[in-house]
């Protein structure tokens, strides 16, 4: 009880400190709908020209549907990890995080489920009303949303380890940028959140199937769609078991990776 | 007030001295850390790689976007890529603006005689840039020779002119979203926001509706990164008019950039912190 006191404690002090800039979430807001308005002309425009309506079996809803909550769920699981993991060992500051009586790990997950909360309330939510309104209700409405939230849950611990494995490299680099703009590259394109794996070629396709980069979006997004078969018992089971193994394997080499690296912080100071 | 009117009245050639110095001892720093330097260059290359790589997708699915082709989007996208770059390589300080503000090591800038927007510019070069600037010409060449525009005195001429003038916007609205810090503290998402927009600078703006249109050719001048200057190339027997006032349009953005942000540091004086 008193273990999940002190994990709660943290997750208020997330929601706080998110909730403390609204001048920025407001603005950030306003701008993902321009940028949301942005992607809608380009997609209508490609289908425009396609001349059918349908393409690799997506339909200009369904893609629509697909990148606006892909980009709901970039802003959801958004982290900085590697930035403030290199800023914190530069500063010296990683060390009282270490002599924490907690897990670094641990801790690092749970000081941003403040802000998991804030944005799926003031982002997710609201941006999935405005799909639902837009599109008339073209999001199928059922069991699908509860399997979808698990999903989620899996995608965002799935994304937490990437995070957690790509940071330390900062221990060996001084080169905080390069790494991000990599991974974040890297982990963008290869999930589908820039383009649906749907359109991807084949070879392609088959490749990025044995990823765990799928996983963060392309899955969850596929579950609330119901497409590619997870609308039966066994795909969906298919699509989740996938989660959950990433989530155990990347769960494990995180951790391995991280006590492995923490051994090699040198503070000059501090 | 001296110091003011001395700088106004130092030349061109100046100021192009002092730069060289200040980049070779930005450059000696940089050195040390060659790893960052190898990685960073990699991780830009990586993204415009992942750019051409979503070209390649779509156009696996679809024939054009909105009547360009295959080869006139890669035109786009490479001569966008070349606008871009001058940002990144000569002006990525201003990322580290609201820190300095907000520290008050911003103040070490004003006490220096000369232009204090030159000095603060200045004291970055970014080199990773450069693999940006490597990949946008060989895409544009490449894009070039397939389309089948002439290779004369004039088409080049005004290849060069067009993508430095187009060079311009950006750099104008990265100075603006970067000056908001004078005013906002924390406004490091403005910055995010518009760095963001630039995305769409490799789509043509006819995909867009008129609203939409408006804002980003005259507020937020996305547009004229690629879109209005490319047309020149593209289809040179009917070229808007705004294509041909880009050079001048984007000088205005440039110049008005320049005076919000020197309005900035005027504020900072101020204050006094």
């Amino acid at each position: 009880m008193k273990n999940v006191k002190k994990l709660t404690a943290l997750t208020r002090a997330g929601i706080m400190e998110s909730l403390q800039f609204r001048l920025g979430t407001a603005v950030t807001l306003f701008a993902n709908l321009i940028y949301l308005a942005l992607v809608y002309f380009l997609w209508k425009a490609i289908y425009e020209s396609a001349g059918t309506d349908t393409v690799n079996g997506m339909t200009f809803y369904d893609t629509m549907i697909y990148l606006i909550l892909a980009t709901a769920v970039f802003n959801l699981l958004e982290m900085f990890i590697v930035w403030d993991m290199s800023r914190a060992i530069q500063s010296g500051e990683i060390i009282m995080h270490l002599l924490k009586p907690m897990k670094y790990r641990l801790y690092t997950f749970w000081s941003y489920s403040g802000s998991y909360v804030v944005s799926f309330f003031l982002t997710f939510i609201p941006t999935f009303l405005v799909v639902m309104l837009v599109t008339h209700g073209a999001v199928p409405v059922g069991m699908n949303l509860i399997y979808f939230a698990l999903s989620l849950i899996l995608a965002l611990v799935i994304n937490f380890n990437i995070e957690m494995l790509v940071a330390p490299v900062c221990l060996y680099t001084e080169s905080t940028w390069g790494i991000n703009i990599v991974k974040e590259t890297v982990v963008l394109l290869l999930s589908g959140a820039s383009i649906p794996l749907a359109f991807f070629p084949e070879g392609l396709r088959r490749a990025v199937d044995y990823m765990p980069f799928r996983a963060v979006y392309d899955i969850p997004l596929t579950i609330l769609l119901k497409k590619n078969g997870s609308d039966t018992p066994e795909g969906l089971l298919s699509l989740l078991g996938l989660q959950l193994i990433w989530c155990i394997v990347l769960t494990l080499a995180g951790n391995l990776f991280w006590n492995y690296a923490v051994k090699r912080i040198t503070v000059n100071g501090g | 007030m001296d110091n003011v009117q001395k700088s106004r009245k130092r030349g061109f050639l100046f100021y192009i001295s002092i730069y060289r110095k200040i980049l070779v001892q930005d450059l000696k720093t940089r050195m040390s850390y060659r790893s960052d330097f190898i990685i960073s260059t990699l991780g830009m290359i990586m993204t415009d790689l992942s750019g051409f790589v979503t070209f390649m997708i779509l156009f696996h699915n679809f024939p054009a976007i909105n009547g360009w082709d295959y080869h006139h989007m890669l035109f786009l996208y490479g001569f966008s890529l070349i606008a871009l770059t001058p940002v990144q390589c000569f002006f990525d300080n201003n990322w580290n603006l609201r820190f300095m503000v907000r520290s008050g090591d911003f103040i070490k800038y004003c006490f220096r005689p000369i232009n204090v927007f030159f000095y603060f510019i200045s004291e970055v070069f970014d080199v990773k840039g450069i693999g940006q600037f490597i990949f946008g010409m060989g895409t544009f060449i490449y894009a070039w020779n397939h389309i089948g525009i002439p290779v004369t005195f004039v088409t080049v001429v005004r290849a060069v002119l067009f993508l430095s003038t187009a060079s311009l916007f950006m750099i104008a609205i990265m100075n603006a979203a970067a000056a908001t810090c004078f005013w906002i503290i924390n406004s490091g998402y403005v910055m995010v926001i518009m760095f963001r927009f630039k995305d769409f600078a490799k789509y043509p703006a006819s995909i867009f509706n008129r609203v939409f249109r408006f804002i980003f050719t005259f507020l937020i001048p996305i547009a004229f990164v690629a879109y209005y200057p490319s047309l020149v190339f593209v289809t040179p027997d009917h070229v808007p008019l705004l294509s041909w006032l880009s050079p001048f349009i984007g000088v205005l953005f440039f110049y008005l950039s320049y005076r919000f942000w020197m309005l900035g540091v005027r504020r900072y004086d101020f204050t006094g912190s």
